[in-house]
């Protein structure tokens, strides 16, 4: 295994505390939430697991022992094999996405349920396709409006939409120009009042 | 490629704005010396993103030297200094994309840019020879891609998704095929796959107004239903792709440049997309 405290990216030198933070940031980036039906699901619960492992060996080393945090993996596969397209299920998860959507076009039109249009914007969304995915995610959420996991799939692709996702904050360029220029001019006039004060003085 | 693969210089650190700068000479020293010195010209922000995140991906830049800007003697400026092939792949990326844009051109514009598009289009051909020439790989996924593009445009209302659809794999392709492992490379091909998606996007959100005007074909037209804003659609559009490609960057463990790299993801590219759909939004207001 690599250094830990290269994997966490601190220095061995760092404070308990420095470590931890390092740690939670990192746990941050690589939560399952982020890549949920996400291709690269599985990449980031590795990287995921790496940073654990090198949390508890930083702790065993530093003679802690303490609990580690670990957030367990895969606890976001709620599939349940009692669902009507469950080996299309196996084959998206084993990323054979054109035999699953061979299953699926296959599919008479009166056995398109909601869990069908799920699937098939879930292939939708692992191959790139993000606009039709989302039409056939809300439309899985229309005919289901109780079902959790079709609703977090839409939920997670809204938020993606709206830019509330990775740190993006979404700004006019105008307006933050104008507030800028606000703010130093406000400095500016503060700080003539401040030396006609001294001179004063 | 378009140019909006931009930095936010206000947030770089000086020390990172002259890295930048010393990528963006080096990589026009080494097109002039690879190809010719016109071809100066078509050097563009993209591939000085790409010839960045090829020296970070194989850790190759070894450091700067202080030379003199080749187009203008006077002027000294840094170069960064790289052992691996970043300059070279970059540089013929760089002609390659030239070159089908120019034949892109011959098809779309009118008479003027047509006739000039023609007269320069033997220099650029024998250019693209010499870069495929090297990497072969690379020609083939843009000639892919511009043949992808021609047949989803030109068939039964093509949705965003396929429109966007070969520059998104053309991009996939090429960064994935610079992959050390097989995670790697989904990691890249994923990255590839929305970067360049969004890339395509952008640019066709950016060339709206001009499409409908001359009747070209753009993926945003007649596609909005209901009562959403075409500016709000196309924002979640763009944020969407934008978002994913965040994401599987993440994924990779960039150590240099990785300021500058953030920069752009994090600021710079979406400074890029803010400037398109805000300019959108007057044009939709004017209107």
């Amino acid at each position: 295994m690599n250094n830990p405290y290269e994997v966490l990216g601190v220095s061995e030198t760092a404070t308990d505390e420095e470590v931890k933070a390092a740690y939670r940031k990192l746990a941050k980036k690589y939560h399952p939430d982020n890549y949920t039906d996400s291709p690269l699901a599985d990449v980031a619960e590795q990287k995921m697991k790496e940073i654990n492992e090198a949390y508890d060996m930083i702790n065993q080393m530093r003679q802690k022992g303490k609990g580690t945090g670990s957030t367990g993996s895969s606890s976001y596969n709620a599939n349940s094999s009692s669902s009507q397209f469950y080996n299309v299920r196996i084959y998206i998860q084993r990323g054979l996405l054109d035999q699953a959507d061979q299953i699926l076009e296959n599919t008479a039109q009166s056995m398109r349920t909601a869990e069908w249009h799920y699937l098939k914007g879930m292939i939708a969304y692992r191959r790139g396709w993000s606009e039709q995915a989302f039409s056939y995610f809300t439309t899985a959420c229309n005919m289901d409006p109780n079902n959790t996991e079709y609703r977090a799939a839409l939920n997670n692709m809204q938020n993606q939409r709206a830019y509330n996702y990775g740190g993006y904050t979404q700004t006019n360029p105008n307006a933050t120009g104008t507030s800028f220029c606000d703010v130093c001019a406000g400095m500016m006039c503060a700080n003539c009042l401040c030396d006609c004060c001294r001179m004063g003085c | 490629m378009f140019g909006y693969l931009q930095i936010q210089k206000s947030e770089l650190l000086v020390r990172e704005a002259e890295a930048y700068k010393a990528v963006y000479c080096g990589l026009c020293r080494q097109m002039g010396k690879d190809y010719s010195v016109f071809t100066r010209f078509t050097l563009s922000y993209d591939c000085t993103f790409y010839a960045m995140l090829l020296m970070s991906l194989n850790r190759s830049c070894k450091g700067f030297r202080d030379g003199r800007c080749t187009c203008n003697p006077l002027k000294k400026c840094k170069f960064a200094t790289d052992e691996g092939d970043a300059y070279s792949k970059a540089a013929a990326f760089s002609m390659i994309s030239a070159y089908y844009k120019i034949i892109d051109d011959i098809q779309d514009s009118k008479f003027f840019k047509k006739l000039l598009c023609r007269i320069i289009k033997p220099f650029f051909s024998h250019q693209r020879k010499k870069a495929a020439k090297k990497y072969p790989d690379m020609d083939k996924a843009v000639a892919d891609m511009m043949k992808m593009q021609y047949d989803a445009e030109h068939s039964d209302k093509p949705s965003v998704d396929m429109s966007a659809h070969p520059t998104a794999l053309m991009l996939a392709t090429v960064l994935a095929a610079e992959a050390h492992d097989e995670i790697q490379k989904r990691v890249l091909y994923e990255f590839g796959y929305h970067l360049g998606r969004w890339i395509y996007l952008v640019d066709a959100a950016d060339d709206i107004k001009k499409d409908i005007e001359s009747n070209g074909f753009n993926p945003f037209v007649n596609k909005i239903t209901g009562e959403v804003k075409l500016v709000d659609f196309i924002t979640a559009v763009l944020n969407q792709s934008l978002a994913r490609a965040y994401d599987a960057y993440n994924l990779m463990n960039f150590t240099d440049f990785k300021g500058i790299l953030d920069n752009m993801m994090l600021l710079g590219f979406p400074a890029s997309q803010n400037r398109v759909t805000s300019k959108l939004d007057t044009e939709v207001n004017n209107e």
